[in-house]
């Protein structure tokens, strides 16, 4: 190694501790306790129709950050379709033990996924912890072999993909006919809207993690 | 329904018309480029009408999902929203008619740019209308991550290469943002920058929480020394992505740049005024200088985008003393430099497809072959050397002038000296767009479309100084850069 680019690294080190050492005497500056916004989130939960804060907080407050955030994951498959021609799993036979597990573990983990969901509104759970169960389900099947038909796999699963995203910004505009703005919605209707809001994400969610595991478009096969 | 409130809900459409596009175009593939196109156009409407309405009322706040800061998310619109959302929505549908043209031959590299290029408008949206840090980082999020994967629908090696660097360097940059977005959260207990503006002091956290924000966004915007990913994913993607990455995505993160100076950082900042200026002078003389030793064409557009970001900065040092004409300058030059610099883009896409490649000394007679694409190129470069009459012009000559009333020499010395760089490294390409080639080679037709668009932008780029006064009237809708008037009154 040249002198010079000892120096460089020297260098380098020195400009990375210094930066460490400048924030970690900003963090412990800070005061332990920070107030947070969560007495201002008890105080509004009456008004949300969820009795969950997190839930409450990502649905409702703070809805359009979650939108946005369903909407990177979609972009993330949309990306990953952009380069791949068709998934790299080509037809395999799982072995016996595999086949039996998988027949066993599918509608058990859909069944999660749905109690998951079910539970988030009064604890903790919601779209994405049951839509994440989903994936691994539809990871499981794809690892025994398990296709989807190919008259699905289409239009009808991009629809799929994109309803999470399409329900929440629908439900949103309902809101308009209540006289308010986007995505404030109406009271008495607010519990029934998240939870029709959290199933169909979840379900894309699944979905679309699902999808990233298998690589490219499956309708296209290589 | 309520017709304020639905009036009050436009300040969405920006953000929704292309979203639900993009939905639309990634399900109905086949369709993807009219709906595409359709969604571009309705955009640009949406945009529009909000004008009247700012002009009339103010700058416009909308609590979206009725709770409002700090439980909620804020949109804001003011001047300065409004001036990035139109610049957006104008390139937008210039890069969209080329894109649809220029797909045609690939459909399946169509099909898979419009959802990506809708959630890229989206992105850009969002960041130019939230009033919220968190929500911010989504947004630069989305922007990052549609970028990067636009970068790459080419192919081919150079390409990907380009897009894995830009991928790592726009998650580093998001990083940093969202750490210091939870230092500012931690202190101050809110994500809301008006409330944050009111609480925000003097100590470790927050001057910790400037330097890792800026320093993000710094390198999402390629400021000198940070641009080195910039010339490999902006010339090696798709004529299109090249000319949206460098006119409208690195604006994104400098718009915010200049929103935090504005509301956050500016009081607590220092010395650091003087310090990016510094780096953007730099970016000007570096960025130039390497953009004339190129020997291809989107390598040379690519380091000129790095040149003129660096003019960008120099508003932070020459605001200090002279306020809102410094600010009015820069954001004259970025409109501009939107519209040169996607039109000169273009113009590179149309000249790699009519010869196979662009290397710049073989462009051989391409001014009598494709005399309007070439005159693309040389309205775009008046714009961008900054001669008179163009957008480039005025921008830059309102920064020599808040430099020299405050007897700055020394930024309005670099202020001409990268106007002269740019003359010379444009006046390299045109040169050789004369003269005949030793490596004659076979041409292939060009549509229509591609010329024309590509020559609309630069036209809309040279228009630019000859409509002052709207433009500079609407910057100030809003007082966006807090400009204290009652000081300056005698």
């Amino acid at each position: 190694m040249g002198l010079g680019a000892r120096a460089g690294h020297l260098l380098l080190i020195g400009l990375l501790v210094s930066i460490f050492g400048g924030l970690a005497l900003a963090v412990l500056s800070l005061p332990s306790e920070s107030p947070g916004l969560s007495a201002q989130v008890e105080a509004a939960m009456a008004d949300t129709g969820v009795t969950h804060p997190v839930t409450a907080v990502l649905l409702d407050f703070r809805g359009y950050d979650t939108l946005l955030e369903m909407v990177v994951l979609l972009l993330a498959l949309a990306s990953v379709w952009s380069l791949a021609e068709g998934s790299p799993f080509a037809d395999r036979r799982p072995g016996t033990m595999l086949d039996r597990l998988s027949r066993l573990y599918a509608p058990l983990m859909v069944m999660v996924a749905g109690y998951l969901l079910w539970a988030g509104s009064a604890s903790s759970g919601g779209a994405f912890q049951a839509g994440t169960v989903l994936g691994a389900a539809g990871v499981v099947l794809t690892l025994t072999g398990w296709r989807l038909p190919i008259a699905l796999a289409g239009w009808p699963l991009r629809l799929i993909l994109v309803s999470g995203v399409l329900v929440f910004i629908l439900v949103g505009l309902v809101s308009l006919f209540f006289g308010a703005v986007w995505l404030d919605y109406p009271l008495e209707w607010s519990g029934a809207l998240i939870l029709l809001i959290e199933a169909i994400a979840s379900l894309s969610i699944g979905a679309t993690l699902a999808a990233l595991f298998l690589g490219g478009r499956p309708e296209e096969h290589p | 329904m309520d017709t304020a409130v639905l009036i009050q809900s436009g300040l969405t459409a920006p953000i929704l018309v292309p979203l639900i596009g993009a939905l639309l175009a990634f399900v109905i593939r086949r369709w993807a480029s009219p709906i595409g196109l359709l969604s571009v156009a309705a955009l640009l409407g949406a945009v529009i009408l909000q004008v009247p309405e700012l002009i009339a009322d103010g700058p416009q706040r909308l609590a979206v999902g009725g709770w409002g800061a700090p439980l909620g998310v804020d949109l804001y619109a003011d001047g300065l929203s409004i001036a990035m959302l139109l610049m957006t929505a104008v390139v937008g549908l210039g890069i969209s008619l080329y894109a649809a043209a220029c797909f045609r031959g690939t459909p399946a590299r169509g099909q898979a740019f419009w959802p990506l290029w809708l959630l890229l408008l989206t992105a850009l949206n969002a960041l130019f209308l939230s009033a919220d840090i968190f929500n911010l980082y989504v947004t630069l999020e989305i922007l990052g991550l549609s970028a990067v994967a636009l970068t790459a629908i080419v192919g081919g090696a150079d390409a990907l290469v380009g897009a894995m660097r830009y991928l790592l360097v726009s998650l580093l940059g998001s990083l940093a943002y969202l750490l210091g977005v939870a230092l500012l959260y931690h202190a101050y207990g809110t994500v809301d920058i008006a409330l944050l503006a009111e609480r925000i002091d003097a100590e470790p956290a927050a001057w910790a929480a400037m330097g890792l924000m800026s320093a993000g966004l710094m390198l999402k915007t390629a400021l000198f020394p940070l641009h080195f990913w910039l010339p490999p994913a902006h010339a090696s993607a798709a004529a299109p992505v090249s000319a949206a990455l460098s006119a409208l995505v690195v604006k994104g993160s400098f718009y915010l740049l200049v929103r935090f100076w504005v509301e956050l950082f500016g009081e607590i900042a220092g010395g650091v005024a003087t310090l990016l200026g510094l780096l953007g002078a730099a970016a000007i003389l570096w960025g130039s200088i390497q953009a004339l030793v190129q020997t291809r064409l989107k390598l040379l557009i690519a380091y000129s985008t790095v040149a003129q970001i660096g003019y960008l900065f120099l508003a932070f040092p020459l605001a200090v003393g002279s306020g809102i004409m410094a600010w009015s300058g820069v954001l004259y030059l970025a409109l501009s430099h939107a519209l040169a610099k996607a039109a000169m883009f273009l113009v590179a896409g149309n000249l790699l497809r009519f010869g196979g490649h662009d290397r710049i000394a073989d462009l051989d007679r391409v001014v009598q072959r494709l005399p309007l694409s070439m005159a693309a190129f040389a309205l775009a470069g008046v714009s961008i050397m900054g001669l008179p009459p163009s957008g480039g012009f005025v921008g830059k000559w309102l920064l020599l002038e808040s430099a020299l009333t405050q007897g700055r020499w020394g930024w309005a010395i670099v202020i001409i000296l990268g106007g002269v760089l740019a003359a010379t490294y444009v006046f390299k390409v045109v040169g050789y767009a004369f003269t005949q080639s030793e490596n004659p080679h076979q041409a292939q037709p060009v549509p229509a479309t591609m010329e024309w668009v590509a020559f609309a932008l630069a036209v809309a780029a040279v228009l630019m100084g000859l409509i002052v006064s709207q433009p500079l009237a609407l910057f100030e809708i809003g007082n966006p850069f807090r400009i204290r008037t009652e000081l300056a009154a005698p």
